[in-house]
């Protein structure tokens, strides 16, 4: 009976290291530990400032070191995640990001539409990110077609097959 | 709403293949090998139907582009139990890849043959991978696809078009094929609208639909050559 209770027990301890362990990695995808909550509310930066084809193309764009040289071109803080940042820069290297966001190649989304031509709040699909000090890695919404079409009710826009589909 | 439809002038079709090419480029349409092809497994949503009339060596060779003809009555749509194929808000019979569960009756309904079904995952040679067109799908295996009328192309006018704040304008959308054809010998419009250049086509005498007794109405016109 007692062999039993530890081995439960222990059962139970490998099975919480496990998911600390998974979920530790979930929160390490991106390369480096970007702080929205820093850019956006801190130091007034807007999203376009960074995301600057939100309002142009179907991609918003994620920034990468030509973006980021504008005002890291040397060190403006002492953290540790400039320093990567940093790191990168010299050594010309691209910021391999994790694109957390994936839309199936069989649906067209586009960021003008929504943003631009619907005058959508960022906020809506992606939460209020500019709060977040932890770098992102799980989307706010798991963008499914149940979710898109209430919406596109909601704000009388088509909900044909082929306003998305391709 | 627009309808939009084609027309093709056979007069001035050489049945050179290049909105074949274009078709098959442009959509990421699969690439099957010679065996496969043998087995009646080619896929292609645009295809030139060539015949030839006569004995050698007076032989006379016609060309005929076919691709899906957009009918206003679809056969193919009534047969689907998904819902996967169904006549869309812009007179185009839609293909929906991901709600396609592969049954292949519409396949069989179409009078036209003008679908084809993914026997395999679609694979391309090395050098090609990056050339695949990412405003389409790639399709998996086990759906049946057809010509869209490159309705990707659509959805990009509209966006520009509300971006500029006006309506969709004639030639803001036209699909690969008619972009392509050398000859100029596809048109592509809405027929809904009086003025359009293929409204006015499709009332020439010359102008014929494939299989018109069957009551489809196709929106795709062939206007008949002249000796």
């Amino acid at each position: 009976m007692k062999t039993k209770r530890i081995f439960l027990i222990g059962i139970l301890m490998l099975a919480s290291l496990a998911i600390a362990f998974v979920n530790a990695d979930k929160r390490n995808i991106q390369p480096i530990a970007y702080n929205h909550n820093k850019h956006v509310e801190e130091n007034d930066m807007e999203c376009l400032d960074c995301h600057v084809y939100a309002e142009e193309n179907a991609q918003a764009s994620i920034p990468n070191i030509e973006d980021c040289i504008v005002c890291h071109e040397e060190a403006v803080t002492e953290s540790e995640s400039e320093s990567t940042l940093l790191s990168y820069i010299q050594e010309n290297k691209v910021i391999p990001w994790r694109q957390v966001y994936v839309v199936p190649d069989y649906a067209y989304f586009s960021h003008r539409r929504h943003v631009k031509l619907g005058e959508l709040d960022c906020t809506i699909c992606h939460g209020d990110v500019g709060r977040f000090a932890e770098p992102i890695s799980e989307p706010f919404v798991e963008p499914v077609m149940d979710w898109c079409m209430d919406c596109h009710e909601e704000k009388n826009v088509s909900n044909d097959c082929y306003a998305c589909h391709r | 709403m627009p309808r939009w439809g084609m027309v093709i002038d056979l007069n001035k079709c050489t049945g050179c293949g290049e909105c074949v090419a274009a078709c098959k480029v442009e959509n990421n349409v699969a690439i099957v090998g010679p065996e496969e092809s043998a087995n009646e497994r080619t896929m292609l949503w645009m295809n030139i139907l060539t015949t030839y009339e006569g004995e050698y060596p007076d032989v006379k060779v016609r060309h005929m582009p076919m691709l899906c003809m957009h009918c206003e009555n679809p056969p193919c749509t009534k047969v689907c139990p998904v819902r996967a194929t169904y006549l869309n808000e812009d007179g185009i019979v839609a293909q929906v890849f991901p709600q396609c569960i592969g049954c292949r009756y519409c396949q069989a309904a179409c009078p036209y043959t003008v679908k084809s079904f993914n026997w395999y995952k679609p694979e391309w040679p090395e050098e090609m991978k990056k050339a695949v067109n990412p405003d389409v799908s790639v399709r998996p295996d086990g759906v049946v696809e057809k010509c869209t009328f490159c309705i990707h192309r659509l959805q990009k006018a509209k966006e520009q078009a509300a971006a500029e704040k006006r309506e969709l304008q004639p030639g803001d959308y036209i699909p690969a094929c008619v972009e392509c054809c050398p000859t100029k010998a596809i048109y592509f419009g809405d027929f809904d609208d009086p003025k359009s250049e293929v409204n006015k086509l499709k009332r020439n005498p010359r102008a014929f639909q494939v299989l018109e007794d069957l009551g489809t109405e196709p929106k795709v016109y062939y206007l008949s050559e002249v000796e």
